[in-house]
């Protein structure tokens, strides 16, 4: 156990802590699932498969791990960051210990999951990854800590320090960020793209071949038992989605990552070769995430969802309805036969739901009340489904008509545009209604946008 | 009609369970705290009888499924006075249609248990992470907790295993006991807010309390608020007792 900071000290920690926390928001992996480790009778810590949330910040997201950089030092200047070297900003470094009894600490009140331990590039990549490398080594080894380690591997570092620090890690990242070569040379010109998949392929192999020992040996060592994860930045670069999922679906496909974040660009900085919004487009990653998810749990392919000739997703629509329009000769499906695939790709059909199907549609053929306590959501439902061979839509199965149903009110597309304020006085005298309130000037998009039924489970909700 | 009354244990639920089952009328099953007088039923109270309760235990176990006699305790922790007797009718339908009736997630039974299962259940995991440890000695943890529904039972192997070097005590205000550790088992004790209050105020501060809640106010993001979202999954009730938004 540590002793109590001094008071002197104690000040010097706690704005630490401050910049170099906020320094390390805008990254968002911040799940702590997935991974197994076993504690030890009389050590500390422990790692869930489920994942466990501490708490949850007033932007609603979920904090599960202490996540800090080491420093926001910076050699580099990456445009979109606002760690870049060129930037005013107040600046500090932890020392290995500081790290140590922060996370130790933090624990032991429960505050926390474990780690979540990245860093600006000070000096140069090795040395920046040696000193991460050090802080995982004194708590793994010195303080006997079995809670949830997550590091970044500093794109550039060797390979002998990416293989040691996975050696004590849970779950591994390097941050692609920019989803195209293209982007990259605009807006990181100082990192290579080689630098970033070298180390990711590493990691991969690494964890393949220990599985492999592991089967083999009881005993070998485990590495990265939580897998690998990476980040992109979305609405900084002109990149589709189509792009952006494809390039998530060979990640998945490839390198077996566990999960790939979107990140919504928070305009930090300006620059020639950034592009001047106003506001994150939050709906535009929603939608990205939701497209996500279907590749991960719902076998859709990224070429299914969205194609040269539509390369975005219409924000209006989540990408499973959107996908459904556009396949309409599939449908209407016969609840009480369709096999489980085709069940989970019915608008409105989620995982669970379907399962329930299943399991109750084995006992008796169900009618359409019954699905509605099933959590099938009928709203989206009805318009794809036969129920006993009968079809319930409201306005038949016919594109347009279900678009026109399913077209939310208010055009997402005005409330998501990134490039303008909001101008809701606009759109409410083209909706012929009177503005009731005055709205700030920093108008934000109105939350029940955000919380519409699709609502952001996509954010939090590990499986 | 009867009514009968049990000691709030859950062997004594098994018990009420072994006599009630065979009543042909309307009955009801009532934890003795939430006793209320009424006039139309007869009430009964019911003397925990171990062989009763593990004749009960075992049938659901073997003859049903392991799956129904966890929803049973499950149910028996989620906090509603009428939910003993809806107990009652969960097991009487399962022994009448066998345990497969659980698949039926149309059945208005079967949906109300998995509401109130999945909320304790949910409830649970949420702890794992909204327990606050205050360092009120050197190495002595202390939190104090008030969960809708009584989940000292289901949380104690998690902490027992993660805090395994460390004495600590979850208070429970709402029932007023405690899991206490003290490296070696975990116990529970009835424990009064009288008791925790004392624990409270002869601590010092505990440093790391402002040093998390900077950490909170420096990682959220002003361009994303969010507050219909935090509280969905951080409901305020729960709010006391998170130093960092207290
Ligand atoms: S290397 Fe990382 S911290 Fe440094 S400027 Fe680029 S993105 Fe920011």
């Amino acid at each position: 156990m540590f002793d109590i900071i001094e008071d002197g000290d104690k000040m010097d920690l706690n704005q630490k802590l401050e910049i170099l926390s906020a320094a390390a928001k805008y990254d968002v992996s911040c799940s702590s699932s997935g991974s197994k480790r076993s504690s030890k009778a009389g050590s500390l810590g422990s790692v869930s498969a489920a994942g466990i949330c501490h708490s949850f910040t007033p932007d609603g997201r979920c904090i599960s791990l202490l996540k800090v950089l080491l420093t926001n030092y910076c050699i580099y200047d990456c445009a979109y960051c606002a760690n870049r070297k060129s930037n005013d900003t107040p600046r500090a470094a932890f020392t290995v210990d500081e790290v140590v009894n922060l996370t130790i600490n933090f624990y032991r009140r429960n505050y926390i999951e474990g780690l979540f331990l990245s860093s600006a590039v000070i000096q140069n990549p090795n040395y920046t990854m040696e000193m991460l490398t050090q802080v995982l080594q004194n708590l793994r080894t010195k303080q006997n800590f079995s809670g949830y380690i997550h590091v970044k591997a500093i794109p550039g570092a060797s390979q002998e320090l990416i293989d040691k620090a996975g050696l004590y890690a849970d779950r591994m990242s390097v941050n692609i960020e920019l989803p195209s070569d293209h982007s990259l040379k605009l807006l990181a010109p100082e990192k290579k793209k080689e630098d970033i998949f070298k180390p990711m392929k590493q990691i991969s192999t690494n964890i393949t071949a220990h599985l492999a020992e592991r089967k083999k040996f009881k005993k070998a060592p485990i590495y990265v038992p939580g897998g690998q994860s990476t980040q992109l930045i979305i609405g900084a670069t002109p990149d589709s989605d189509l792009s952006i999922l494809s390039l998530s679906q060979k990640l998945y496909d490839k390198y077996s990552l566990k999960r790939v974040y979107y990140s919504a660009y928070v305009p930090v900085n300006t620059g020639a070769n950034l592009p001047a919004i106003q506001n994150p487009p939050t709906l535009r990653e929603h939608r990205l995430y939701q497209g996500d998810w279907l590749l991960r749990f719902y076998g859709f392919r990224a070429e299914e969802l969205l194609n040269e000739k539509n390369p975005d997703f219409d924000i209006n629509f989540d990408p499973k309805t959107n996908w459904a329009l556009n396949n309409l000769q599939l449908f209407p499906i016969e609840i009480n036969t369709a096999p489980f695939d085709m069940l989970l790709r019915v608008p409105g059909i989620g995982v669970r739901s379907a399962q329930k199907i299943l399991s109750s549609r084995h006992l008796a053929p169900l009618n359409y009340e019954d699905l509605k306590k099933l959590g099938v959501v009928l709203k989206r439902a009805q318009h794809f489904i036969t129920c006993r061979s009968k079809y319930h839509g409201a306005v038949g199965l016919n594109e347009t008509n279900i678009r026109t149903v399913l077209r939310p009110k208010l055009d997402l597309n005005i409330a998501d545009n990134p490039y303008q304020q909001l101008n809701l006085f606009d759109h409410m005298r083209d909706a012929k209604m009177q503005p009731a309130v005055i709205f700030p000037k920093h108008f934000q998009i109105p939350q029940k946008l955000l919380l519409a039924e699709d609502a952001l489970t996509s954010l939090t909700g590990e499986i | 009609m009867k009514e009968y009354i049990y000691d709030n244990s859950f062997d004594g639920l098994l018990t009420a369970i072994f006599y009630a089952y065979s009543e042909k009328d309307a009955v009801r099953i009532t934890k003795d705290m939430n006793d209320l007088p009424n006039l139309f039923y007869e009430k009964v109270t019911v003397i925990t009888e171990q062989d009763k309760a593990e004749r009960v235990y075992t049938s659901l176990n073997s003859k049903l499924s392991y799956e129904t006699l966890s929803n049973v305790y499950y149910l028996y922790l989620y906090n509603d006075p009428a939910v003993d007797t809806l107990i009652l009718s969960y097991v009487k339908l399962c022994f009448k249609c066998s345990s497969t009736i659980n698949l039926a997630k149309n059945n208005d039974i079967i949906r109300t248990v998995d509401k109130y299962v999945r909320r304790v259940y949910g409830e649970a995991h949420r702890f794992h992470g909204f327990v606050r440890f205050k360092e009120v000695a050197p190495s002595v943890f202390y939190a104090q907790i008030e969960p809708d529904h009584d989940i000292l039972p289901l949380i104690v192997s998690h902490f027992k295993e993660r805090f395994s070097d460390q004495y600590f005590i979850i208070h429970d205000l709402r029932r007023e006991y405690a899991i206490i550790y003290d490296l070696k088992e975990a116990y529970f004790k009835d424990f009064s807010i009288e008791e925790g209050k004392k624990i409270v105020l002869s601590s010092q501060t505990d440093c790391f309390e402002s040093l998390f809640k900077s950490f909170y106010q420096a990682v959220t993001i002003e361009e994303r608020k969010n507050e219909r979202q935090r509280r969905s999954f951080m409901p305020k009730r729960y709010w006391k007792h998170l130093i960092e938004v207290k």
